[in-house]
């Protein structure tokens, strides 16, 4: 009885069940042979039939064919194993401190213990179906945004006064703690001398793309103190982490941000409440296109400045913030190229997920090393696509613009549409925002535009920022050669559950293909992922009249899955 | 010597062979969905925290 239970158990963790057309597509030995080689076509790949029950798990990752199975076994699988070990080391100042402070970081908090050993299996989500160029470029985003998250951490780790008996270490007192949602760039005339760290965008914010689970806890704990359930749940789970008393203690002071919106003034207020030290909030405008509130928003950041200099006895350095101003640009230079190619050809090596995240990681987080190594590999990638015109998503059938916030539970959906249906998501709304260079040649110009870059950051650019950003959708639509929008619900946010009913009657009226996506943010209790997917696969049967390319994607279970 | 590097070689690729069979049936997945998750879970739901609510609300 017991061998047969174990037999059973085998057979559900190791063994994909075949057909009968598969069985007899395995006695023609050329056919096997070049699926071996090549990888099986497109519609003959069965992923649904991989995964084990509601799990997410692989019975076995998926074979590629001999040159992209090895690559991904050598130059992502293993490749990001080994760096995640050196980069440990690396940013926890020595190999032996490093390794340790990353066990108590472990030990400590469960946004990472929990959270980021199951990294790999992001990548899997993520890269699951991709060939060629576009499997390589859109794993280099993914490899940064380890490397950059393993910084953060490692620095947050290093400092911090609940892993190390109380201690205000030096490193300690030269941190700046501030929101996710504070642009880097506010702080590049500290760059050299101070370290500014955000507090929220490890524990919460890539912690839920990751492994979704986490962030349960810090919502539900939220709620447990008797904050009401309906606000946004990423201002919910922000605060979550202090109730659950699951913070790192970094840094002497604290900056906060109204961004995104004014339910970001409510956290804002319970980490003055929970941090108990010198916290100076810095409120962009709402409506940010009134003249009148350009010079607004340029003092806030001088009071910035100014706080920062008062608590840490540092001058704003100019010539240090023209020089991380000027390589900020390098990348938004990049990004614009990226764009062109994205908009006008099918030669971009980046799927939709990785340019989503990728985008709002290196442009909110700012200037760092790591962002200008991955834009000189993707650039070589990409120039090789365009010039040997190697179309990275052959199976396209709809070109689509993903438009408002984004489910953070299922970043990866675009994945699983261009495999089961061919829908590639060219561009999302998040992407298009900071699209903003910082002039250089003089204060008063560096001042405006950088007061300008922090007006169009996410979400504030164009979801609430007011209703004629919102509806630059349209100009995008054109701009990136779209036949399609997906078109994100978030049933928290108040700001664009006030703009529904302009966007039912502009789809109409424009004779659009536009998919509404509900969720909320990260919780993926509210719409599970499988809703997400039902409802995109019932427009496609229904509305579109299309069969899907592979028919096992169209219905699973995934709810246990990271 | 030659001897030895066949030795090597031959470790080497039975390490690479047994990293492939840990990537390929995803093993590293399977151990941190049912060992690792379950047992850090039940660790940090038993972690003794400092309750952040006694904190005193006022202006110093």
């Amino acid at each position: 009885m017991k061998i047969k239970a174990v037999r059973e158990k085998m057979k559900e963790l190791f063994v994909v069940e075949k057909d009968d057309s598969a069985g007899r597509q395995k006695k023609n030995l050329k056919k096997t042979l070049r699926d071996f080689w090549y990888g099986k076509p497109h519609e003959e790949r069965e992923l649904g039939k991989l995964y084990i029950g509601d799990t997410g798990l692989y019975k076995h990752r998926e074979w590629r064919g001999v040159k992209d199975t090895m690559y991904y076994f050598n130059m992502i699988w293993l490749y990001n194993y080994a760096h995640m070990v050196t980069d440990i080391m690396k940013f926890g100042g020595g190999p032996v401190k490093g390794v340790v402070n990353f066990a108590k970081g472990t030990w400590r908090y469960r946004w990472m213990g929990q959270t980021y050993l199951s990294v790999m299996h992001w990548f899997d989500r993520g890269l699951e179906g991709m060939r060629g160029p576009i499997l390589r470029g859109s794993a280099w985003h993914y490899r940064a945004m380890v490397c950059e998250t393993i910084r953060q951490f490692q620095e947050m780790f290093a400092s911090d006064k609940n892993l190390h008996g109380g201690r205000e270490s030096e490193q300690w007192k030269h941190n700046i703690a501030h929101n996710e949602t504070v642009s880097g760039s506010i702080f590049y005339g500290f760059h050299d001398v101070l370290e500014d760290i955000p507090l929220e965008m490890i524990p919460y914010f890539v912690s839920c793309h990751v492994n979704n689970h986490t962030v349960l806890n810090y919502i539900d704990a939220a709620q447990s103190i008797g904050l009401p359930a309906d606000p946004c749940p990423m201002c919910q789970a922000e605060y979550g982490l202090f109730v659950l008393d699951d913070y790192p203690d970094y840094a002497p002071t604290m900056i906060t941000s109204n961004e995104a919106c004014d339910g970001s003034v409510a956290t804002s207020i319970l980490q003055d409440w929970f941090l108990n030290r010198p916290l100076h909030a810095m409120p962009q405008p709402m409506r940010y296109d009134d003249p009148l509130v350009q010079e607004h928003c340029q003092r806030e950041i001088e009071e910035c400045w100014a706080f920062i200099e008062k608590h840490y006895g540092v001058k704003f350095d100019w010539d240090m913030y023209v020089k991380y101003a000027e390589q900020q640009n390098k990348l938004t230079a990049f990004e614009h190229e990226k764009w062109d190619v994205a908009a006008n050809t099918p030669y971009y090596p980046i799927n939709g997920v990785a340019q989503a995240l990728y985008r709002i990681y290196y442009s909110q987080d700012g200037n760092r090393p790591i962002w200008h190594e991955t834009d000189a590999r993707v650039r070589a990638l990409m120039n090789k696509t365009v010039k040997n015109k190697i179309n990275c998503l052959p199976k396209t059938r709809h070109r689509a613009i993903a438009w408002s916030c984004a489910p953070l539970y299922y970043s990866n959906w675009c994945t699983w549409a261009y495999n089961c249906w061919g829908i590639n998501c060219v561009i999302n709304m998040d992407s298009l925002m900071f699209d903003q260079y910082l002039r250089t040649d003089t204060y008063e110009h560096a001042l405006e535009d950088l007061a300008w870059y922090n007006e169009k950051a996410p979400m504030r650019a164009m979801a609430v920022g007011g209703h004629e950003h919102i509806l630059s959708l349209w100009d995008y639509m054109e701009r990136f050669n779209c036949d399609m929008v997906i078109m994100y619900d978030q049933l928290q946010c108040k700001g664009m559950q006030g703009i529904h009913g302009v966007f039912e009657d502009e789809f109409r009226k424009r004779n659009i293909h536009a998919i509404w996506v509900p969720h909320a943010l990260p919780d993926k209790r509210t719409v599970s992922r499988k809703e997400i997917r039902q409802i995109i696969s019932d427009y496609m049967t229904t509305v579109m009249r299309e069969e899907p390319l592979d028919p096992t994607l169209v219905d699973f279970d995934d709810d246990a899955s990271w | 010597m030659k001897k030895v590097l066949l030795k090597i070689a031959a470790i080497a690729g039975a390490v690479y062979g047994l990293l492939f069979a840990v990537f390929y049936f995803d093993l590293d997945g399977k151990l941190l969905f049912y060992v690792w998750e379950p047992l850090i879970t039940k660790h940090y739901d038993r972690m003794k925290r400092k309750d952040n609510t006694k904190m005193p609300y006022d202006m110093k």
